[in-house]
């Protein structure tokens, strides 16, 4: 597989054009060399592995001395010898324990360091058994165990890189177990030695004919910028192709981002919206409608009751009794009503809405003539909730008002919302049939999609409703199934994932 | 929506031809009619009826009937209807109703058939056209129940009266022995389905011949001998009771022409009332009742949207089976026997439209200017969910019924105020909410995998009760938002509620609130124009635990009528 450039890390870029075919490359001579951290050096080691560019050539093991606390405290305050050394040479003999108490050393190590010392002629004891100097300056070795304790505070020494002389010194203040108390631990560390490939010293030549030398600028800063320190550099280039990292942002549900649209295509037609509470009376969501108090579809399985308060308090005047008279008698509708005696008990019965029509209904009392409206309005019904039933839904419903209106305007308008709500390509009416309505017409679509289907119901009001709530002209009412439009547009197929509660899904979700 | 199934021979043999699918596709809306299916193998044929007010078509021969006189067919002329000017003679067919059945099931009427012995289409589709008609019309047997009887073993005048439950007893269908009426309503199928309507009366409705032999106990069953009809019986008697008496005419009326269009005689049977109906207190059936309706052209061609002249409507109707004149600028129709549907001229009008063709009226374009508009709320709405959009949030929609489980149990809530559903389908939706916040900790307990930061909202309606209100109720557009994360706490909520009220310009007061949802000391109600428009905070620990979230979660609850009131 070709290796982009592009992918590699400055650490990686740097370290391939420094080494060279056939050599061996290990930690120590990169963080050497290119005075690379540790990490970013194993970082690197493990891209390239990665990447086939280098490979292991053979395990060493390595001795290493790590500095230990004590160590660390030699390196601050000096060895106790140099310190003993340092104290007779300036306020003159001492006793063992008079150097003990001045330096706050055990009297052990006060003993030990005088021990090897008086061994290489520095100290010796007069007569008082007090410690005397017997030299000018301290031996070689306190140097070079001065010298190691310092080197060893950065990294631990590793035993392949001391002299023979410092690994003699070395040996014999550090120990393997309990080091705590001595200046050194050793350790064994495995070290891997690897050597460039044949696609490496390929990509070397690469990198080496771009002219790319991995000390490209990379994010450019506030500060770069305040300095100019940029000029004359180049910057590193990005693969732009690698994936971005996934950001959370503020969104529409997609679903409700459908129904504003629909909102603003009905509103762009010359639609008024209208909205209503969720709690109405069988008077609204039947009576008014002229739907037999007593008709099969009113059983009590089809709609919600409210158990409390179980009846609204009163029903407007006049509508209740002229909805009355007209289920009776017919009121003055020219109708003969549907003869029976009305219930002016049930008709306060409350409910959850069961369909957008009772907005119709209750904004005929309050229309203007010519008037459009539309509401897409919750409703609730008595259901098996499944992928073609939720408990409550959106309907999508409206009335238009007007002197001139009749059944050929009503197909106009259906054909409207098939073209511009549905993106209909063809479209057919047949005859339909709502307690309301009179004639009833669905209107059936071909989409491009879905195919044929019924886009919604529609008619004109029954006299027995429109006239009974105050309007004396043709009332044209529709309503629209955009749920399985809504659907399409979501990529779904089941009703319930409208309303899913779970985040992950909704912010994946995307509209069409 | 009643839904029948056709045998398509008989079907088509009634049709006058046969039809192919696409065919009957092109002409099932003339009657409203889907196509639901059709089974090769057995000859089946699936239809939809989609108008509650047309039981005439919930049968073959009805269907057959409406679509055959469409394709140009004269529609039958039936003339064994009796009304009120002109009387048939019954014969001995008589059946005698009781006083004692008035207040409990006041209505019987019936006729019999003969000329031919029944087959097995017949049958079949007389059981079904029974089975739709009671159901769907007659309300699951309510005001409707209709029993079929082999007729050569009544001895008439048939007596329907109240009978004592525990001392009337018979062998009802798919029975052996005798049961009496209160043991039929406990222990026979029938009688739990359709018991429930006649148990809570003293007496129940009973049919017997002249003899005491038993024929039906209705609306639940009835008797396993004369009741039980067969294929190649050759006179059967057919009646039906319940409540509305127009109801009844008009389904016995539907049966009768269905029986005759398939080549039976029919036979009236005269009924004896002891009380006035609204036809008297004898009635022989079938009978005619229907009133004679009629239409102004000048309506129809207004509501059509095109001159319709007398010829037009005639002929339009002629093609939906309606005879009709005119006369002096209307159209005076003669209501089918088998159809009561004509309650207002506008229903004339429908039969022309739709006996003129679909393809016939041609659309155009409402061209009244009217200006949109959004509703006030719903342009707030949109203001605030912007702002919501700014702050990072994600919007939800959510379902308004809930159990007492999640809307109360969990919230540490008493369900004071909450809207209560009388007749739950299911424990699952038996509260409307009250609130938003259910939802949104639901959605928290559900999206413990989804990457965090958890920042959603919703604006939706929520009910409670008001008991200032007409419905003792009010319904509220609410703001509810909800932010979760390992540091989320109030300060990081505080800030978005002050960026929500700062943007849309409403001044706003805190003041710490006690509510239970909350951690004591870290929510704040928020007042505006001195009401009290919402809370929020840092949600208690023991919800949190309720709902198995494991995440600190804070949610801000706002009454968006109440905040864009105080501007």
């Amino acid at each position: 597989m070709e290796i982009d450039m592009k992918n590699l890390h400055p650490l990686e870029v740097r370290l391939l054009r420094h080494v060279q075919a056939g050599e061996e490359i290990t930690t120590e001579r990169i963080v050497q060399e290119l005075n690379y951290k540790v990490g970013q050096c194993n970082q690197a080691f493990s891209w390239l592995e990665g990447k086939s560019c280098i490979q292991e050539k053979r395990r060493d093991t390595q001795i290493l001395y790590e500095l230990t606390d004590l160590g660390r405290s030699y390196k601050e305050e000096g060895f106790p010898a140099e310190r003993i050394f340092k104290l007779i040479r300036n306020d003159g003999p001492k006793s063992m324990p008079e150097i003990a108490e001045s330096l706050g050393l055990e009297n052990r190590d006060v003993g030990s360091a005088f021990g090897q010392l008086s061994k290489s002629g520095i100290l010796e004891m007069n007569g008082e058994r007090k410690v005397t100097a017997a030299a000018d300056s301290l031996p070689e070795s306190i140097t070079i165990l001065k010298e190691l304790v310092s080197r060893g505070d950065t990294a631990p020494l590793m035993e392949a890189e001391l002299t023979k002389d410092e690994k003699k010194h070395i040996k014999g203040i550090s120990k393997k177990r309990g080091a705590a108390s001595a200046p050194f631990k050793i350790s064994e560390r495995e070290v891997v030695v690897y050597t460039l490939t044949e696609k490496g010293e390929k990509l070397r030549q690469q990198l080496i004919e771009s002219g790319m030398t991995g000390e490209e600028l990379g994010a450019l800063t506030p500060e770069i910028l305040s300095t100019g320190s940029w000029r004359g550099k180049n910057f590193r280039s990005y693969n732009v192709q690698s994936p971005p990292t996934r950001v959370l942002l503020g969104r529409r549900n997609p679903y409700n981002a459908y129904l504003t649209w629909v909102k603003d295509k009905l509103i762009s037609l010359g639609f008024e919206e209208f909205d209503g509470p969720l709690v109405e009376t069988e008077f609204w969501n039947g009576d008014a409608l002229f739907m037999p108090q007593f008709h099969s579809a009113r059983d009590i399985h089809d709609v919600y009751y409210v158990k409390n308060p179980s009846h609204a308090e009163s029903i407007e005047q006049p509508y209740l009794d002229q909805i009355a008279s007209a289920h009776e008698d017919g009121w003055k509708t020219g109708s003969r009503g549907w003869g029976y005696s009305f219930d002016h008990d049930f008709t306060r019965r409350q409910v959850l809405r069961s369909q957008g029509t009772v907005l119709s209904a209750k904004t005929l009392p309050k229309a203007k003539v010519p008037g459009k409206y539309f509401g897409i309005a919750r409703c609730f019904r008595y259901d098996q909730v499944d992928a073609t039933h939720g408990a409550d839904f959106y309907q999508t419903e409206g009335i238009v008002l007007g002197k001139e209106v009749n059944l050929r305007t009503l197909l106009g308008l259906l054909k409207m919302f098939a073209e511009e709500v549905a993106g209909a390509e063809e479209v057919r009416y047949v005859p339909g049939y709502f307690p309301f309505t009179e004639p009833s017409i669905e209107v059936h679509i071909k989409h491009p999609k879905l195919g044929w289907f019924e886009l919604g119901g529609s008619g004109i009001f029954r006299p027995e409703v429109s006239k009974s709530l105050g309007v004396d002209v043709p009332v044209l009412a529709w309503g629209l199934g955009i749920d399985r439009m809504a659907l399409m547009h979501l990529g779904l197929n089941d009703l319930r994932e409208l309303f899913t509660p779970d985040i992950e899904r909704v912010r994946l979700r995307r509209g069409k | 929506m009643p839904k029948i199934e056709a045998a398509a021979d008989s079907f088509f043999e009634f049709l006058g031809k046969s039809y192919s699918e696409e065919e009957l596709e092109t002409v099932f809306p003339v009657a409203k009619a889907e196509l639901d299916g059709w089974d090769r193998d057995e000859g089946i044929i699936k239809i939809e009826l989609n108008d509650t007010n047309r039981p005439d078509l919930w049968s073959t021969a009805g269907l057959a009937r409406q679509l055959r006189t469409y394709k140009g067919g004269d529609a039958p002329l039936y003339d064994f209807f009796s009304n009120a000017e002109e009387t048939f003679d019954s014969d001995k067919r008589v059946v005698q109703v009781h006083e004692n059945i008035q207040k409990t099931r006041p209505y019987i009427v019936g006729f019999s058939i003969a000329g031919k012995p029944v087959d097995e289409a017949t049958l079949k589709d007389l059981i079904q056209t029974q089975e739709k008609l009671c159901w769907n019309f007659g309300r699951k047997r309510k005001s409707i129940a209709m029993g079929v009887y082999r007729s050569d073993l009544i001895e008439f005048p048939v007596q329907y009266f109240g009978a004592d439950p525990d001392a009337y007893r018979f062998v009802p269908l798919q029975m052996e022995e005798e049961l009496s009426l209160r043991e039929i309503i406990e222990k026979h199928p029938k009688g739990r389905e359709f018991g429930p309507i006649v148990a809570n009366d003293a007496l129940f409705p009973f049919i017997t011949d002249n003899r005491g032999k038993v024929l039906s106990f209705p609306p639940v069953i009835n008797s396993a001998e004369i009741g039980a009809v067969q294929v190649g019986d050759e006179h059967l008697f057919i009646e039906l009771t319940g409540t509305e008496l127009k109801d009844l005419l008009l389904t016995a009326s539907i049966v009768a022409c269905d029986l005759a269009d398939a080549g039976f005689t029919i036979e009236p049977v005269k009924i004896e009332y002891p009380f006035d109906t609204e036809f008297g207190q004898e009635i022989t059936v079938p009978y005619y009742f229907q009133e004679p309706a009629k239409a102004e052209l000048k309506h129809v061609s207004r509501l059509l949207g095109e001159h319709i002249d007398g010829e037009a409507a005639v002929q339009a109707l002629k093609r939906m089976g309606i005879y009709s004149i005119v006369d002096d600028e209307a159209v005076y129709i003669t209501v089918p026997e088998y159809r009561n549907d004509f309650l207002h001229a506008v229903d004339i009008v429908e039969d022309i439209m739709i006996g003129r063709g679909m393809e016939n009226h041609e659309p155009i374009m409402p061209n009244t200017f009217t200006l949109g508009r959004l509703t006030p709320e719903e342009e707030f709405s949109r203001k605030v969910k912007d702002i919501m959009i700014g702050l990072g949030y994600q919007e939800m929609m959510y379902n308004y019924l809930g159990s007492k489980k999640d809307y109360i149990d969990k919230m540490r809530s008493t369900g004071e105020g909450i809207v209560q559903i009388a007749n739950p389908m299911s424990e699952n939706y038996e509260f409307v909410r009250n609130s938003i916040m259910p939802a949104l900790l639901e959605s928290e307990s559900v999206s413990g995998n989804a990457v965090y930061p958890h920042e959603i909202f919703e604006i939706g309606k929520v009910a409670f009760l008001e008991p200032s209100e007409n419905s003792g109720t009010a319904t509220r557009n609410y703001l509810g938002f909800m932010a979760a994360d390992s540091d989320m706490g109030f300060n990081q909520l505080n800030s978005h509620v002050s960026a929500v009220l700062f943007y849309m310009q409403r001044d706003y007061k805190l003041k710490e609130s006690v509510d239970p949802r909350f951690i004591p000391g870290r929510a704040a109600e928020v007042f505006c124009g001195g009401k009290r428009a919402g809370v929020f905070g840092e949600i208690h620990p023991e919800v949190l635990e309720n709902w198995g979230i494991q995440m600190p979660t804070a949610i801000c609850e706002l009454d968006l009528d109440i905040i864009m009131q105080c501007d």
